[in-house]
């Protein structure tokens, strides 16, 4: 069938609902007319002259036999084409192809004329470090895929593309090493992807609820990243990466909790260093998420096992305030949590103005007022601060202290106690992609302890952890 | 869902040690003083040898779970009577463990503590541990195990120079007697390894280590027998007076002129190995339950257990008393048939039973030999070159 270019150009027009910032241009071809449709705003004007609008209009060449074969085979032939019938054309203009519409050509010439237009490659501020590559994803799948495959020279890795959402067609890439990652796993993530039915995907939070197993759960099941060598990291050791066009977040699958005490420069520094700062990172959960509820519970139910110095110092800062330690500590927690909302938002000069005017003004004038006593500002504080040890996590143990200072309020050490136990079993009962998410330490794995609170150096890890399910491939590196 | 078999040696460990460190060391005192040392050597490796004789039988079982197993042993009506008189161990076991965590949590870290208070969350957790299953229970086991053994072992070795070793002296003045009587009066505080009856075809084998086994039984001895070192060496004549074997020896050990604060912390951790215990007790309860009346899903024998924890509130007076019914020789007798008689029969008959019968074979599928270390499901299987590593280690003599 030969297409009409003037009533294809219509239709298609038709179908985008006329929209603006669809562009038509018509040129003459050996007086044949060409019609070449783009989207101004995503398409690269200069390509675009120089590959299509330029050779068309400046081909002086004798022609013989079909205009169409000519202009596809020697007019284009610098650009990569695709010959596509009028829906696909469509599809593909709205991806920022250039359609061109010729009369009585069999098909529509598309070509890829995107303007790439995205924040430069930076280090990420979620991910910061003090050694190692400081690349960090942007907002463009192409980038983020070009950080990826530029580390990778192998066979190996396996992208697949899929598309989601009706209304945005979000461009989604699946990524893995086909020699490491468990196949079942990956299928299984790819068919849950096939099956999300959702109108647009903006960012790849969206995609979370859909591929964790306990969605209402408060805990973290899905790992995220803005590093490429964090992602490429992981997915040495057999988990599946998951890059979303238009956020610089990448997921990976599975996930277990000790992801996240460890760091991407943990790699990079002295083991005995790593080691410590890993022990910190874990004393850093325990005061973070306890603390506040500890001191509740040793005020209100167990103030005779605090030393006798240290009881009389809270007995003298505590006179006079007029709520109980509970009402204390979750007024200063409030506090807290206002001023880091506040903070967060802020345009920066007045952040700066808003922590000081927090921390020191209305700290101090409520420690001067009487309202809450100094014990449990530095409390709240140091609990507030340790949080950002691992800050993908201060969401979870925010709500883990609230309930910690509860239990405490009510039952005291025993409650706080069991309250650990329940969240341990809690924690114990859940796997992640075939993943158990305390490992190495419950299921204990012996050859995996090399890198959980301790590191051992890089050539002593030989295997790949056994904690994340893999293809079998377990070996690293071979040799001594 | 199975557990490894270096998860089945921390739940003996924990069992081992759960009801040692409470009121025990003062009980034993008053039939064998201190003496009671070797009672308690003694029947922790009877207990010790029982983990062996049931695991193996475990093993040998295959797939079956205990009553299939008895059945095809000993018929269904012994097997429901065995499986009845089960039910009443763990329940007295449960009964036990709640009695001594509720009379330390309210001496010890309270001015006063509601009933409701102490066991609402307890049966709560008690109740979701039980429902979820024994690989749960079997993991927060792995986790606190480490925390609770150096809570002890630090309690007890900062009054180790106070114990008195010439107050063991002279051994066995009073003969062999009283250990034997001691021993049958406070067997209910032992017999730690019938839980594992209940564990038939829930334990992996396939990573089997003979002498893991054993190094727990004998951590647990060991910890055991020097804690009651101490406490005896240090309180002698006045142990019977303290009930509270951890916690007593971190506050009125002569060393000590005030109490020691940091002590009462770490003596807090022992609630949790409590908690598990009982979680694990109750698992077993919930298991007996569920054979006896035939049912199939968790729900309803859960609850039931979660009854029996709550109900075990209520009766405060009982409670009291119950101290006095672990110590009759009614249920000496019943405790020692559970604990010794009935493992020893079905060890017995199950050997009698598949004396001709092939081995089952070690070897088994790579699914099995993941069983718990990631997941049951997960497949895992050594590669070619993980093989060709194992060759290279083993020419070096790494292996």
């Amino acid at each position: 069938m030969k297409i009409d270019a003037q009533k294809v150009e219509e239709r298609i027009k038709e179908r985008l609902h006329f929209s603006s910032d669809i562009k038509s241009r018509a040129v003459k071809f050996f007086n044949c007319n060409v019609i070449i449709m783009y989207i101004a705003e995503i398409t690269d004007n200069k390509l675009l002259n120089d590959t299509v609008i330029y050779p068309i209009t400046s081909y002086s060449k004798t022609i013989t036999g079909d205009k169409y074969a000519a202009l596809r085979d020697k007019v284009l032939s610098s650009i990569e084409l695709n010959e596509l019938d009028v829906d696909e054309a469509t599809d593909k203009l709205l991806h920022a192809h250039t359609l061109v519409l010729m009369d009585g050509a069999p098909k529509i010439l598309t070509a890829d004329m995107e303007k790439i237009t995205v924040r430069a490659i930076a280090e990420p501020p979620n991910n910061l470090v003090i050694k190692g590559p400081r690349e960090g994803f942007n907002e463009s799948l192409k980038y983020n895929l070009a950080l990826i495959r530029r580390r990778v020279k192998t066979d190996d890795l396996v992208v697949q593309n899929l598309e989601l959402g009706k209304l945005t067609k979000t461009q989604i890439s699946v990524l893995y090493f086909s020699s490491v990652a468990d196949k079942k796993i990956v299928s299984e993530i790819v068919d849950k992807l096939k099956k999300i039915d959702i109108d647009g995907v903006v960012d790849s939070h969206y995609l979370i609820s859909y591929l964790q197993k306990n969605p209402h759960s408060l805990f973290k099941q899905i790992g995220d990243t803005e590093k490429p060598d964090i992602l490429l990291g992981k997915m040495l050791e057999g988990r599946v990466g998951i890059l979303v066009d238009g956020t610089p977040i990448a997921l990976t699958l599975p996930f277990i909790i000790i992801e996240d005490l460890q760091n991407s420069d943990d790699y990079y520094g002295q083991p005995i260093h790593v080691t410590l700062v890993r022990i910190l990172r874990l004393v850093g959960v325990v005061i973070a998420v306890l603390l506040p509820g500890i001191y509740i519970a040793l005020e209100i139910y167990h103030y005779k096992i605090i030393p006798l110095s240290f009881l009389v110092t809270i007995m003298n800062t505590t006179q006079g305030i007029p709520f109980s330690p509970f009402v204390e500590v979750i007024f200063v927690i409030l506090l807290f949590e206002i001023l880091y909302e506040a903070n967060l938002r802020m345009p920066q000069y007045l952040g700066i103005a808003t922590s000081i005017v927090g921390a020191l003004i209305l700290g101090e004038t409520a420690v001067n007022a009487g309202l809450v006593s100094p014990p449990t500002v530095m409390i709240v504080a140091l609990s507030g601060i340790t949080f950002y040890i691992i800050p993908s996590q201060a969401g979870q143990f925010s709500v883990l202290r609230a309930v910690a200072c509860l239990v405490g309020a009510c039952l005291g050490i025993y409650g706080i106690l069991l309250f650990c136990v329940y969240v341990l079993a809690y924690l114990s009962s859940f796997d992640s992609y075939n993943s158990a998410y305390l490992a190495p330490t419950a299921p204990y794995i012996a050859s995996d302890q090399k890198d959980f609170m301790m590191r051992a150096t890089i050539n002593e890890m030989k295997n790949r952890p056994r904690s994340i399910a893999n293809n079998r491939n377990n070996l690293r590196r071979r040799g001594k | 869902m199975k557990i490894n078999y270096r998860q089945t040696c921390i739940l003996i460990f924990l069992s081992q040690i759960a009801l040692k460190f409470l009121a025990l060391p003062s009980l034993l005192y008053t039939k064998s003083e201190s003496n009671s040392i070797f009672v308690a050597l003694f029947l922790m490796v009877i207990d010790g040898i029982y983990a062996f004789l049931i695991l193996n039988l475990a093993e040998n079982s295959g797939e079956k779970n205990i009553y299939e197993f008895m059945k095809s042993c000993l018929g269904t009506v012994v097997t429901k009577i065995f499986l009845v008189l089960l039910l009443v161990k763990f329940a007295l076991s449960m009964a036990n463990i709640s009695k001594g965590l509720e009379f330390f949590v309210a001496d010890n870290l309270y001015n006063e503590l509601s009933w409701f208070a102490y066991i609402l969350p307890l049966a709560a957790l008690i109740g979701y541990m039980i429902y979820k299953g024994i690989r749960n229970i079997a993991r927060v086991g792995e986790i606190v195990c480490w925390f609770v053994l150096v809570g002890i072992i630090f309690i007890t070795a900062k009054s180790f120079s106070g114990a008195e070793a010439e107050s063991f002296l002279p051994l066995f003045k009073d003969g062999l007697s009283p250990l034997f009587e001691s021993a049958f009066k406070y067997s209910s505080w032992f017999g730690s390894s019938t839980f594992l009856l209940l564990l038939f075809g829930k334990i992996d084998f396939s990573k089997k280590k003979t002498g893991q086994l054993v190094r727990y039984l004998l951590l647990a001895i060991v910890l055991v027998q020097f804690v009651y070192y101490v406490f005896y060496g240090v309180f002698q004549v006045t142990s019977p007076t303290h009930n509270f074997c951890l916690s007593d020896l971190s506050q009125f050990s002569s060393l000590h002129t005030s109490i020691e604060e940091l002590s009462w912390l770490v003596v807090a951790l022992w609630i949790v190995a409590q908690a598990v215990q009982l979680a694990l007790y109750g698992y077993c309860f919930q298991q007996a339950i569920k054979y006896i009346f035939n049912i199939k899903n968790n729900v309803f024998p859960t609850i039931v257990v979660m009854l029996y924890v709550f109900v075990l509130s209520l009766i405060g007076d009982l409670i009291i008393g119950l101290e006095q019914i672990f110590l009759s020789p009614a249920v000496s007798v019943i405790t020692i048939c559970t604990q010794y008689v009935i493992p020893l029969v079905i060890f017995i008959a199950g050997k009698i039973k598949y004396k001709n019968k092939k081995p089952r074979n070690k070897n088994k599928d790579d699914n099995q030999q993941r069983a718990d270390d990631v997941v049951t499901e997960h497949t895992f299987k050594q590669d070619d070159s993980q093989s060709e590593t194992k060759k290279q280690d083993g020419k070096k003599g790494a292996v």
